[in-house]
């Protein structure tokens, strides 16, 4: 790996309107912001909106950036409501999150499951809706409102596949243990 | 610091998203903590066939798109006044707000008030007859779409054709007002404000029209017919007065009323906009 300067230095050095810090920045961090959104949204074209408006909002606002843990994270936070903004402005766009097509081979799911336990196993039985709003609410930590728009599902829809999953993860859980 | 990483297997999995839900969970948490991790997800992102996005492309649009100029000084302006930056540039673009038709319009009136200050009652009669109509026509100019193709597209996005129209009518009265009014001191006596009433009722009736047809179209008619009611005047009577009575201004003002009210009224036909072409 190269040393070169960390990202809050160049984070800095954006803020002092420096575009080869800015490049330097895009080069480090377009690549997995666009692999991760792109598991939340199969529209390329909308990913790739997404991953742009994230670093001009960079760019427009580098002291957004706190200094309270990692740079990745605070662009992450901004490019998935990145996202669920173009989603909504676009509308009528399918943003199907989950794993379309590849099945794990037999043998991953065995590693899987000895690896992960109980967890792993309930998390794979919940229905790709399901999965798709723990997602969005539990690991992205968007709100309903914003699931909502990122999944295209009314508001009412988040909030009761999020009470079932967990009530479904739940069930799981204490018949693993029992 | 654990010494965990992806391995090869599951960054694989996690890039072709091949992975469970639990799996990529705990990859997307490593990786906001791990930069080397990060930087092999990035690069297994731009080879392999698997292009997600065009990276260069994405990167030109992104300088592009940082490297537009700054916001116009009215621009910011109207940011400071606490209008979002969006809706600041819808109203920013307006036609009205380009140098050369201020210019313009700065022209005629001080060709108008030149010809008050030396000319005597002929002058101050140019000046009564230009003066009131020009805010109408800036308003009128600063949303037709003819004058403002960019106008088209915007109307096109669910934006409130209303909120937009005011937000410029005021935006545009706020610049052209101050210096119609400078241009008004020069001209001397009440005559340099009589000609604010019939300017709002006019700016009014354009807005009311519109309605019906295009703004400029009635800004136009407006501007003809207030043209012809001056020289009739001016031809019958030869002195201003007429204007300046305080029972022409008190119809001036509820010309601006009435009209305003036609407008709120019908505002829904302001969707017209786009058919006018």
């Amino acid at each position: 790996m190269d040393s070169g300067p960390d990202d809050e230095m160049l984070l800095a050095a954006v803020a002092g309107r420096d575009m080869g810090a800015f490049r330097a920045l895009y080069e480090r961090h377009a690549g997995w912001l666009a692999i991760r959104l792109s598991r939340r949204c199969n529209d390329r074209d909308l990913v790739a909106d997404a991953v742009q408006d994230t670093f001009v909002a960079v760019w427009q606002k580098p002291r957004g950036f706190r200094g309270e843990g990692d740079i990745a994270a605070w662009l992450w936070g901004i490019a998935i409501r990145r996202l669920v903004s173009r989603l909504r402005t676009r509308g009528g766009v399918a943003a199907v999150s989950g794993h379309p097509g590849v099945a794990p081979a037999a043998e991953d799911q065995v590693l899987l499951s000895v690896e992960y336990g109980d967890i792993g196993q309930a998390l794979a039985r919940l229905s790709p809706e399901m999965r798709a709003v723990i997602q969005a609410v539990v690991l992205d930590g968007l709100s309903a409102r914003e699931a909502a728009h990122l999944l295209h599902v009314p508001v009412s829809s988040v909030k009761t596949r999020l009470y079932r999953a967990r009530a479904h993860l739940r069930a799981a859980l204490a018949e693993g243990s029992s | 610091m654990t010494g965990w990483h992806l391995d090869d297997d599951m960054l694989r999995r996690y890039v072709e998203r091949a992975d469970s839900l639990a799996e990529g969970a705990s990859a997307e948490q490593h990786l906001l903590s791990c930069e080397p991790c990060r930087a092999r997800v990035g690069a297994a992102a731009g080879g392999t066939g698997l292009s997600v996005i065009d990276f260069a492309a994405v990167w030109d649009r992104t300088r592009d798109a940082v490297e537009v100029p700054r916001p116009s000084v009215f621009e910011r302006l109207l940011r400071g006044a606490g209008l979002p930056a969006q809706e600041a540039r819808l109203v920013a673009v307006a036609s009205a707000f380009r140098g050369v038709w201020l210019a313009g319009v700065a022209a005629v009136l001080a060709f108008a008030a030149l010809a008050a200050a030396f000319g005597h009652a002929r002058g101050v009669w140019v000046f009564l007859s230009v003066a009131p109509v020009v805010p109408c026509l800036v308003v009128a100019s600063s949303y037709d779409p003819w004058m403002d193709p960019a106008l088209e597209p915007e109307l096109v996005t669910p934006y409130p054709v209303l909120r937009l129209i005011l937000l410029r009518t005021i935006a545009v009265l706020a610049l052209a007002l101050p210096a119609v009014l400078l241009v008004g001191l020069v001209v001397p006596g009440e005559t340099a404000f009589a000609w604010l009433l019939p300017a709002a009722g006019f700016v009014a009736v354009v807005l009311a029209a519109s309605t019906w047809v295009s703004p400029l179209r009635s800004a136009i008619a407006v501007s003809s017919a207030w043209l012809a009611a001056i020289w009739l005047l001016a031809a019958r009577s030869g002195a201003p007065d007429a204007v300046l009575q305080a029972r022409a201004q008190a119809g001036f003002l509820a010309l601006a009323a009435a009209s305003f009210a036609i407008f709120l009224v019908r505002r829904r036909r302001l969707r017209q906009l786009r058919t006018w072409r």
